[in-house]
């Protein structure tokens, strides 16, 4: 019996080819048939010695998040590895070059430090990577091959993904680095035995892998994006990028603006023409847009936003994830401003849920921000998106020929919603303006305008209810301890819920993609079968669980999930456990002394 | 109000009958009498008229200020958009759909001061807009505060003391940021008005037309008749076609040059736009 779940953390500097490391890695685990994912940990510095991390947690079972420490660590540099060791886990490993900068002493720095429990493998990566390749830029694939031998994984899929990365620059070079790979595997051959071995299903071996910012870029081509306009911004830029290059093969165009009010402007715009736009940006840039997301209320032009959150408040921590915008998303304007506002959870969320949100978008002609993070962002996994189905359709409610005579662009309905004549069609035409206005998009003061036009606004939030997705509940029914939260954290708190199990502690968690509106009457429901509501979320000041008190009048149990470093399904699990004793259980938690 | 405003007060009024009777026409201005926004606004009426552009194909996006009302007055979609925002809006619109007529209007204060910042991407660009820019030096719908054209030595509520900062010359900085239609016009040269709008619609790229615009209401020192006396048609020898020697008129202040300062005819944002889907659909 092998291991099924193992997290290996890449450490070096910039040059080191960490990257290169976790894409050999997660690329040969998903062809194995592994699940996993990927976390790189950048300094916001592109060049000098910045330290990078690059950690992969592969698993026989679903993975849902990072987890909780590493099992091996691959260092190579020896000084800056030092404090990651605190990161292995009992029965874990390090592998280590023994020639770092051409004298030993970095090793012993790193080896002095290496606590009990960890065992150290040794080896020469620099003079491998010379022998192999007359160069030491090829460290990292010794220690592929190292670690490849030390887990116990068949060599080939390796050899394969090494050629297929360096025949593109030539064939000479892959054939080094392949016999680098090799020699790192003999090394361990004849000085080590084996470490450990992984439970692989094998068979996957078309398997690819994917992050939450290409999901919403490829979910929104497929569901009929024709506009896009950005500015450059961490870590949303990918989205932007792949639209500037697929966009134009399909008949539409990506605008790089001169800053984030030109880039909503312009998708503004082309909403108003009538065809599906969309931005991408992160907190400084939403901020930026605020005026104009206003604009998109009052005037009922339709918005897409992907905002993938980074640390803030301002700059903030442009490299490292936090939840903390959603309140500007949610009230980030000014006057009475409702708009749609979502949360995918992962990254097939963030495929469908941009569909979805451009489908509510539209319909409803109200502008939608799609609150995505730098976790699910940025965080490999193994693609489950199915791009094969057409979603390709408009949701734009026309007029009718009866509604075309005498058009009003915002004529009252039940619904809330006007029937929308564009620009270039015939049969009716109007202006829009910020300013309120009466039914026929003319400037009006009014009191009784103003009441009923707010009236309008709002009552689409209600008619939208009706066809919101059911929210996802996960768990125990009878469980008496209830959680919710939103994004990227929920693949931590189920790893918690299973945690808390095994301690015999019940929980069952409710979460939604749909933050405003939500589908409240599930939550009410929800809410009345639990005794006590944990929500956890990764912001300071409990944003979510603000908007829930005020929504359903419920207490919950507020917990702070650090942000920076990525969510400790161990720390949500002690928080589950603790309201269960504190709260619940009638006998006290046993402690050992 | 003197001789020459009273005379300018009327004809704006006559200008209010006489656009009723055209094409291009939805709400009654609701401008101050002599506001010099009339002119270009029949200017506009009569290019688009002229030019055979449909209703539904024509599209007016606008900023906010005195200027920034024209949508409401045009029969064709209007784009009333922020303080500063035409021009990006515009961009959208047209990227968006390239088959429309995008027109954009605004004030100085709109394009040059809190809009300055898209005014020169949508010159280098060349986006396929056609940027109206009505300059009265001031800001009107506040009231008549200092604005980025305002003459140095202005009192205003907001420089009491004098106005210190030097005026912007958008004409300029049209021809800088490389706009590749560039001209400028009195409002009171009703002819010449509706021939430069005419001609910067029909443009293929960014086309710029700075109208010296007069607020009757709230400026005392930039007024027709201060125009009047300083501004003059730019020489029939002068050939629209040199950068360099348009941007010599276009900094001269006495006279103010009026008429088109430099064209240059080249493929479009558009355009190119167009030539790479092509290439990717092959």
């Amino acid at each position: 019996m092998g291991q099924k779940d193992l997290t290996v953390r890449f450490c070096g500097i910039a040059g080191d080819g960490i990257v290169t490391s976790g894409k050999i890695w997660s690329r040969a685990s998903a062809r194995l048939g592994l699940d996993l994912m990927v976390n790189d940990n950048f300094s916001a510095e592109i060049r000098g010695l910045g330290k990078s991390t690059t950690d992969i947690r592969i698993s026989s079972n679903r993975v849902l998040s990072m987890g909780d420490g590493i099992d091996v660590l691959v260092a190579m540099t020896g000084k800056d590895a030092i404090a990651d060791l605190a990161h292995l886990k009992d029965g874990g490993f390090v592998i280590y070059d023994t020639e770092i900068d051409d004298d030993s002493i970095a090793d012993h720095v790193l080896s002095a430090e290496i606590p009990d429990g960890i065992r150290s493998y040794p080896i020469p990566l620099t003079r491998i990577s010379n022998e192999n390749t007359q160069n030491t830029i090829a460290r990292n694939i010794v220690s592929m091959g190292a670690l490849s031998y030390l887990v116990g994984l068949d060599p080939s899929m390796f050899v394969d993904i090494i050629e297929s990365i360096l025949k593109r620059k030539s064939e000479k070079l892959a054939a080094k680095n392949v016999a680098a790979f090799h020699a790192g595997r003999q090394f361990c051959e004849e000085h080590y035995g084996e470490h450990t071995s992984i439970d692989a299903p094998g068979g996957a071996s078309d398997a690819s892998l994917i992050n939450g910012n290409e999901a919403i870029a490829y979910g929104a081509l497929d569901c009929g994006l024709k506009f896009f306009a950005g500015y450059p911004i961490t870590p949303a830029t990918k989205i932007m990028e792949i639209c500037a290059k697929e966009l134009p093969k399909l008949g539409g165009w990506m605008l790089q603006s001169e800053d984030e009010i030109a880039a909503i402007s312009a998708v503004l715009g082309g909403w108003f023409a009538g065809k599906r736009s969309m931005t991408s940006t992160a907190g400084p840039g939403l901020a930026l847009m605020s005026e104009m997301i206003n604009l998109g209320v009052m005037a009922e032009v339709p918005l897409v936003i992907a905002n993938v959150q980074r640390g803030g408040p301002s700059t903030g921590l442009p490299t490292k994830v936090e939840q903390g915008d959603l309140n500007i998303a949610l009230y980030g304007g000014s006057g009475d401003s409702p708009r749609i506002v979502m949360a995918p959870t992962n990254a097939e969320e963030c495929y469908a849920g941009i569909k979805l949100a451009f489908d509510l978008a539209e319909k409803y002609q109200s502008p939608l921000i799609f609150l995505s993070d730098l976790f699910l962002g940025q965080h490999t996994v193994v693609n489950r998106i199915d791009r094969s189905q057409d979603l390709n359709r408009s949701t734009r409610v026309k007029p009718n020929e009866g509604e075309l005579a005498g058009y009003n662009r915002f004529a009252d309905s039940e619904t809330g919603i006007s029937p929308w004549v564009a620009p270039g069609e015939d049969g009716a035409f109007y202006s829009i303006t910020g300013l309120e206005h009466s039914d026929t998009g003319n400037p009006n003061f009014d009191a009784a305008v103003h009441e009923r036009m707010q009236a309008k606004r709002y009552r689409k939030f209600e008619s939208m209810m009706a066809e919101l997705p059911a929210p996802t509940t996960i768990g125990d029914d009878d469980a008496e301890i209830g959680i919710t939260c939103w994004g990227s954290v929920t693949g931590s708190v189920i790893e918690a819920m299973e945690l808390a199990r095994e301690e015999g502690i019940k929980s069952k968690l409710m979460v939604s993609m749909m933050i405003n509106p939500q589908p409240e009457a599930y939550f009410r429901a929800f809410f009345d079968s639990c005794r006590e509501v944990i929500i956890p979320e990764m912001n300071y000041s409990g944003q979510y669980a603000a908007l829930m008190k005020s929504r359903y009048g419920i207490r919950p149990v507020e917990m702070q999930i650090p942000s920076v470093t990525l969510p400790s399904p161990k720390a949500i699990a002690e928080k589950i456990k603790e309201v269960h004793y504190e709260r619940i259980a009638e006998t006290p938690r046993l402690t050992v002394v | 109000m003197n001789v020459l405003q009273k005379r300018h007060v009327l004809q704006s009024f006559e200008r209010a009958k006489e656009r009723k009777a055209r094409e291009f026409r939805d709400n009654l201005p609701t401008w101050c009498p002599g506001c010099g926004h009339f002119t270009p606004l029949l200017g506009l009426y009569e290019a688009a008229d002229e030019l055979g552009i449909a209703t539904k194909d024509f599209v007016c996006v606008s900023g906010i200020g005195c200027s920034g009302r024209f949508p409401f007055f045009i029969k064709g979609f209007g784009l009333h958009a922020l303080h500063g925002r035409a021009i990006p809006v515009a961009t959208g619109v047209k990227l968006a759909n390239p088959e429309l007529t995008v027109v954009a209007v605004g004030g100085d204060g709109d394009g040059v001061g809190i809009g300055g910042g898209h005014f020169p991407h949508a010159a280098r660009s060349n986006f396929d807009l056609t940027y109206l820019l009505l300059d009265n030096a001031i800001y009107g719908l506040t009231k008549g505060q200092t604005s980025p054209t305002s003459p140095v030595g202005m009192i205003s509520g907001t420089s009491p003391y004098g106005n210190i900062a030097n005026p912007l010359n958008p004409t300029t900085m049209a021809l800088t940021f490389g706009a590749t239609y560039v001209a400028r016009v009195f409002s009171q040269d009703r002819e010449n008005v509706s021939r430069l709008i005419k001609e910067a619609i029909a443009h293929r790229g960014f086309s710029f037309v700075h109208v010296l615009s007069p607020c009757v209401e709230f400026h005392k020192t930039v007024t027709y008749d201060s125009w009047e006396d300083r501004v003059s048609s730019l020489p029939e020898e002068y050939s629209p076609d040199d950068r360099v020697a348009a941007l010599g008129r276009s900094e001269s202040k006495e006279p103010i040059y009026t008429g088109l300062f430099f064209r240059e005819t080249g493929p479009s944002y558009k355009e190119k736009a167009a030539e790479i889907v092509e290439s990717l659909r092959n």
